[in-house]
């Protein structure tokens, strides 16, 4: 079938919302039946697996208090004593039955008015594909304010629905000073797909730790995700995020330092095996002075899977004295797996240090061989190397992070 | 920073070949048709095999878009408003120097291109192209001894039609690109080289494009070809006057190694860049690769890029024999309101593979400087490695710098690593200079040339002075 | 060999001088006359390397107010090149590397920029080689750094070991020296110091600017300064350097304080 087909009848099969995000929906809407899906010919969606993608828009959407048989796995790891948990059953608008920790709070309409979508425009992303996609599919929207004085942690889980497609739709504003220590937790479930739009943004002072485990399910589970932050001055923002397991993923954090003058650390992580294609298409822009970039994006491929990386950073005129380094470290561990990987530098400031790295390469021979000449096994020692290629990134997620297995998982699922 | 204007100033050399030669000029009329190819080969009393292959280009670029994907605006070519065919009147071909115009003898010397006897160059052979035509090729017989052919194109189709046919078109199909297709079409002259098997080239050869006319669009192709274990060392000059509209300049350069063979091709390209408000220049819109056909050959690309108002261009290697080599090297200096879009493809195929990419670009004014490469691995190319480097540098802060550099791997048993950094003329270092006593505009010019000396070490040693002069740059260990 | 009938290189006179907006320098005056070494001390912080940088000219330092004279005439509106050329030498603390400059161009350039000033014939290459590989000797140095880019990837004592090949290709008038001791290990500092005595004529000067009297056991100074809060706060012979390290700089604080409350 046509994808432009596909494209319509999926927007044909969406409830629509009565809303505050019914603009949202026709603008969302309006742009995919005019432009419709995208092409080899669209840069950004260049490699893009267009098959996995038109699966992605042949399940059909869930509808608010649908009955349906089919459950989301309802275990999940014990939660942490003073980590607060926000489950979204994707069966129901997030905003009924959902209890809220001392210091968190919804946002009122006038609140939601002011804020919504302002951060995701002002990424300037010509044919934004992946934020129609959830502007036309979004019904329901979790919109909190985190206030000055917390400083705790906050768990999301979002899981999937067998053979359904949801779509979340997030906005959170962290007020000023505050301390916040997010957890985010994507599940995927046999052959579901998930859409995501996640806008947050950072007051001045605010210090965010962002952990983003995403993790598919071995029957073409797959997810769309675009993260859209805005950081005002002196902020902190660490963004540490695995995916792994999906059939397809497209991850795209896009990172607005609005003044300059703040801080940005993201830690990714990918690994795909058996035919996985898992992208993420980063972008930091500098809208001031003085501001800090620290990236390092992992990717492990093996079996007949296939890691992108497509890194933009823009340093205009304004953005003097930005400081940043991005590297690209990749592994291929199969002749018909495929990595590819782009950074994507506009520097027009003359007094900034910028600087980025791309590596290609295998699981070391001669590491292999020291732990093997110590009598380690050999699947013993590739797990070791792959733990230590893994720890860069994993070592930064809040402990509690860990309860959900991902490593175990990351390590056994790949075998070189 | 006071001092920003300074180091601007001493980027922006005013452009010294900017002069016109008052000669008579054969032209056929503006436009572009099926005639029009006709006309340009039955000039060049071409058999059918290259009039075929000119018309089938042109069927193809009819079908072709003009690439809009950089990024770069520019005001768009009318395709139908320019000169495909100019040459200075002249009887056919001159067999001996002595007997070629004055006029254009002169232009090249106030070139630096002396082409008379007693003024060559000694060890550089020049093949010196003005508007669409070769005028003299020097050397020719001493080459000849050791059976290295090097004369126009349009010399070696009339002279040595097999190779042509063998070659021509195999490593840059016609349907390549819109420029390329438009090239294979209305292409008037450019060099050609042939290294037999065995021969280890006696001089360098060099060839000398000069843009005269300014309604004239300039397409040049030069094929150069190293047999079984030879070597040659060949390298490109380029100016044109100052003309207020944009030339259009779109050669197509393809380079064919055998086994153990090498090609050296170095560039030095100073087309005219436009004036200080970005009015006039060239396009120079080329198409350059080379094939590394056999076990163990080598082409290695050095480039200095000055000139031009646009210049899109990535001279690249297709690494097909097992153990070949690629190498790119280039330094991009973008003043005003010029923009460069130059970078490489490294294409391993063959095992063992090896390519190496250093790339240095300086942008000053409000100029556009962008690296753009790719490196792809294929399954095939086992034990493959690359190494890329790529630096900016930044003067005022009105300019950009953009590198986007494209890594593509399907095999495991290959090595990537790319680096990248960018950065200013660092005052510290400046003041050491200076506190040593050396003036402020020289400091300026050593930093810049310490920055492009990984560059400047690839270069022919003839041409290390004319690539001085272009940055105004004191070069070390430079003759003179 | 000091004789007050002696000519005048350097004189300060009421310096003030700041970097970044802030005031370093509060009224430094110092008077070097020909044949002399002075010995400039103080803790990190008050304004010694401040005061060397602007006797040489960088430009991130501002002179707000006083004078600096080179034999009698103001030096404070010329470029750092051309103080360098009439003979004034700063030994740099961290000597900055500059990859892809010749070591051999970069002294060449230096060279013949000064001897042009002293209205000698600029030296060809190889006439330069000649005279460079004379004069490595006296630092000790190996021809191979001569092929190395500027500093680049010379260990701290190498880096040093070059400033003091620079001073003895310039033959600069006054040389001031910023910490050229530091990081040295003893035969580094004994080659340095042998370097800068060797040097020394009767119609130049050196200013040594130190943390520690070690430099001084090698170099006899015939004036030691002690430099507090972008002030001479102190002037004496070599012996004031010896009291220094017995006693450390809170023996100065205490002296000082005194001295201001007495004002």
């Amino acid at each position: 079938m046509k994808s432009s087909t596909i494209c319509q009848d999926w927007l044909d099969s969406l409830p629509t919302t009565e809303g505050c995000l019914k603009n949202e929906q026709s603008i969302g809407r309006e742009f995919l039946l005019d432009q419709g899906m995208p092409s080899k010919k669209d840069e950004a969606w260049r490699l893009s697996n267009f098959n996995k993608l038109n699966s992605f828009l042949s399940l059909p959407p869930i509808i608010d208090n649908e009955d349906i048989k089919s459950q989301y796995k309802s275990i999940f790891p014990e939660k942490d004593v003073n980590r607060e948990r926000i489950i979204i059953n994707p069966k129901q608008n997030p905003n009924k039955n959902i209890n809220l920790p001392n210091g968190i709070e919804k946002l009122n309409n006038k609140e939601i008015e002011e804020n919504l979508g302002k951060i995701v425009k002002s990424t300037n992303i010509k044919n934004d594909i992946s934020v129609c996609l959830n502007q036309a599919s979004s019904s329901n929207l979790l919109a909190l304010k985190v206030k000055s004085n917390f400083n705790q942690s906050l768990e999301i889980i979002i899981p999937s629905i067998e053979e359904k497609s949801i779509s979340t739709r997030i906005f959170l504003l962290i007020e000023e000073g505050a301390k916040l220590d997010l957890l985010q937790i994507f599940l995927g479930n046999n052959n579901s797909a998930q859409n995501h739009l996640i806008e947050i943004k950072l007051e001045s002072e605010v210090e965010l730790t962002h952990g983003l485990i995403s993790l598919g399910e071995e029957k073409e589970s797959s997810s769309i995700c675009t993260l859209a932050v805005e950081q005002s001055k002196n902020s902190t923002y660490s963004l540490h995020s695995i995916h792994h397991g999906w059939d397809y993923s497209r991850f795209e954090p896009r990172i607005i330092q609005s003044e300059g003058e703040a801080s940005t650390i993201i830690k990714g992580l990918q690994v795909t095996k058996s035919k996985e294609q898992i992208a993420t298409h980063s972008l930091i822009r500098f809208e001031g002075p003085n501001g800090k970039l620290d990236q390092l994006q992992k990717a492990v491929a093996s079996e007949y899977s296939h890691c992108i990386f497509n890194g933009s950073i823009e340093v205009p005129q304004k953005a003097q004295k930005t400081e940043a380094a991005q590297l690209s470290r990749n592994l291929l561990l199969s002749k018909r797996a495929r990595i590819d990987t782009k950074p994507e530098l506009e520097i027009v400031a003359d007094d900034v240090r910028c600087t980025h790295g791309a590596t290609v390469s295998q699981l070391q021979d001669e590491e292999l061989f020291y732990l093997l000449s110590r009598g380690i096994d050999n699947k013993h020692a590739n797990s070791l190397l792959l733990k230590g290629y893994y720890d860069e990134v994993i070592s930064h997620f809040p402990k509690s992070a860990g309860k959900w297995n991902f490593l175990e998982k990351l390590i056994q699922d790949i075998k070189k | 920073m006071p001092q920003t204007n300074t180091v601007e100033e001493i980027v922006s050399q005013p452009y010294k070949y900017g002069f016109i030669t008052e000669i008579e000029t054969e032209k056929i009329p503006k436009g572009l048709n099926e005639d029009v190819i006709r006309l340009i080969s039955a000039k060049k009393n071409e058999p059918d095999f290259l009039l075929n292959f000119r018309l089938r280009a042109y069927e193809q670029w009819l079908k072709m878009k003009e690439p809009d994907w950089s990024g770069l605006t520019y005001s768009k070519v009318d395709y139908q408003d320019l000169v495909y065919y100019a040459a200075p009147k002249q009887d056919i071909k001159k067999k001996s120097l002595e007997e070629v115009d004055p006029k254009l003898l002169e232009t090249f010397e106030k070139l630096g291109i002396p082409l008379s006897e007693q003024k060559r160059l000694s060890n550089v052979a020049v093949d010196a192209v003005f508007d669409s035509v070769s005028i003299a090729t020097t050397y020719k017989e001493k080459l000849a001894k050791h059976g290295v052919i090097f004369c126009s194109i349009s010399e070696a189709i009339s002279e040595y039609p097999g190779l042509i046919e063998k070659y021509m078109g195999t490593v840059v199909p016609i349907n390549d690109n819109f420029f390329a297709a438009l090239n294979s079409a209305v292409f008037s002259d450019g060099s050609f080289v042939y290294i037999p098997k065995g021969v280890e080239c006696p001089m360098e050869l060099s060839s000398y494009f000069r843009i005269n006319s300014g309604d004239t669009g300039q397409f040049e192709r030069t094929l150069i070809i190293a047999e079984e274990s030879s070597s040659v060392s060949y390298l490109e000059g380029c100016t044109a006057p100052m003309f207020d509209t944009n030339t259009l300049h779109a050669a197509v350069v393809e380079l064919v190694a055998l086994d153990n063979a090498s090609i050296k091709y170095s560039t030095v390209q100073n087309w005219y860049a436009g004036n200080e408000e970005g009015v006039g220049g060239i396009y120079n819109f080329v198409t350059k690769r080379g094939e590394c056909r056999g076990k163990k050959s080598k082409i290695s690309w050095s480039q200095v890029e000055t000139g031009s108002a646009i210049t899109w261009k990535y001279p690249s290697c297709v690494l097909q024999g097992d153990n070949s080599i690629g190498e790119f090297y280039s330094i991009a200096l973008t003043n005003n309101f010029q923009k460069a879009d130059t970078g490489t493809k490294m294409i391993h195929i063959g095992k063992n593979t090896k390519s190496k990419i250093v790339s240095k670009g300086i942008s000053a004014g409000q100029s556009k400087n962008s690296y753009r490469g790719l490196v792809s691995i294929s399954p095939n190319a086992e034990g493959s490695r690359n190494y890329s480097q790529c630096d900016s540098m930044l003067i005022g802060d009105k300019a950009s710098a953009n590198t986007y550099p494209y890594i593509q791997s399907k095999q495991p048993q290959s090595n990537i690593e790319h680096e990248a950094s960018t950065c200013r003329i660092s005052e510290d270092q400046l003041f050491y200079l200076q506190s040593r006593g050396i003036d402020f505009e020289e400091s300026v010019s050593m930093l810049i040339s310490g920055f492009c000396s990984d560059v400047f070490n690839e270069l022919p040693m003839e041409f290390a002075s004319e690539a001085d002069k272009l940055l105004a740059l004191k070069l070390e260990g430079s003759v003179g | 060999m000091i004789s007050s009938t002696s000519d005048t290189i350097l004189s300060i006179e009421d310096l003030h001088a700041s970097v970044e907006e802030q005031e370093i320098l509060h009224g430094v005056n110092l008077l070097v006359k020909e044949g002399e070494i002075h010995a400039i001390m103080g803790r990190n912080g008050s304004g010694k390397s401040t005061l060397s940088k602007v006797v040489a000219g960088h430009p991130s330092y501002k002179v707000l107010s006083g004078s600096i004279k080179f034999k009698g005439i103001d030096i404070l509106e010329l470029a750092p090149e051309e103080r360098a050329r009439i003979g004034i030498f700063l030994g740099f603390q961290y000597p900055v590397e500059i990859p892809g400059v010749s070591n051999l161009e970069f002294l060449r350039v230096a060279t013949n920029s000064r001897r042009k000033e002293l209205l000698k014939s600029e030296l060809d290459t190889f006439e330069f080689e000649d005279l460079v590989k004379e004069r490595l000797k006296i630092v000790e140095m190996n021809a191979a750094f001569l092929e190395r880019s500027v500093n680049e990837g010379f260990s701290g004592g190498e880096k040093k070991r070059n400033e003091i090949l620079q001073m003895a290709l310039l033959e600069p008038v006054i040389s001031i020296l910023d910490e050229t001791d530091s990081g040295l290990d003893i035969d580094a500092l004994r080659i340095v110091a042998s370097g800068i005595n060797r040097l020394s004529r009767p119609n130049s000067a050196t200013i040594l600017i130190t943390h520690y009297q070690r430099l001084l056991n090698e170099i006899t100074p015939d004036f030691v300064h002690i430099m507090a809060d972008g002030k001479i706060i102190k002037t004496g012979n070599k012996d004031l350097a010896i009291d220094l390290e017995k006693s450390g700089y809170d023996f100065i604080d205490k002296n000082n304080k005194g001295k201001e409350m007495a004002q």
